[in-house]
């Protein structure tokens, strides 16, 4: 054993990489992506009696430049609605609404998507860089507490 | 050749584990500041003592190893 570090993670990103982790936290919790955000977002209006939540993904950077101000991923779960977006200060926003569920209820499921974009962002940008520095994966799995977990060695001189 | 091991966790809140294993003195070091480039900001790091081991001791200690058998003979 040489050392052990624990890491909060940091996500500053082009907006298709969001995109990337977005789509997989999506499948991961059940979620059904719009292709079309522009009609969804014309369609729907906020109902009377509709709660509305917004949990802001506090270490997050969407790059400016890659994202046009009209860019939005709707999902859809039942009657839960998120709306996955880049806020004024750049940071990742999910705003979740739906009718009949209390803003506790809402808060819960935007935070739980949170927390499964950053997992699923951290394991697309770390795979990446392992795999460009010659890492070899010895083991991959979704441990019981949900986690993942990545082995991999590398031979050196 | 040395094999270099890294162990990485990604827990359910996104917050990560990484142990790095057989990688001694500044390689260590260097795994350890590449991977808090890629995922984000240091909140705790617990470095063993083989972590500051130089990494050539195994190889002078193989090295001096043989002289010493090659004076033997």
């Amino acid at each position: 054993m040489s050392t052990v570090l624990i890491l909060t993670p940091v996500i500053i990103a082009s907006w298709p990489a969001v995109s990337a982790a977005v789509a997989g936290a999506a499948t991961a919790l059940g979620f059904v992506m719009h292709k079309t955000v522009q009609e969804t977002l014309a369609g729907v209006q906020t109902e009377e009696g509709e709660q509305n939540v917004e949990v802001e993904l506090a270490d997050s950077e969407v790059l400016a430049q890659s994202l046009a101000t009209s860019q939005q991923i709707v999902l859809n779960k039942g009657d839960i609605r998120l709306v996955v977006e880049r806020d004024a200060r750049g940071r990742c926003k999910v705003c979740a609404s739906g009718k009949g569920h209390s803003k506790v209820e809402l808060k819960q499921v935007a935070e739980e998507f949170t927390q499964k974009l950053t997992q699923c962002f951290i394991y697309n940008k770390v795979m990446k860089e392992l795999k460009g520095k010659n890492f070899q994966i010895v083991n991959e799995e979704v441990t019981q507490d949900e986690s993942i977990r990545i082995n991999v060695r590398r031979w050196v001189d | 050749m040395a094999q270099h091991e890294v162990e990485i966790s990604i827990s359910k809140t996104g917050e990560v584990k990484v142990h790095v294993k057989n990688a001694k003195g500044k390689a260590c070091l260097e795994y350890a500041k590449w991977l808090t480039h890629i995922i984000g900001k240091v909140k705790s790091q617990q470095a063993t003592s083989e972590m500051y081991e130089p990494e050539t001791k195994s190889r002078i200690n193989l090295q001096q190893n043989l002289k010493a058998e090659d004076e033997a003979t």
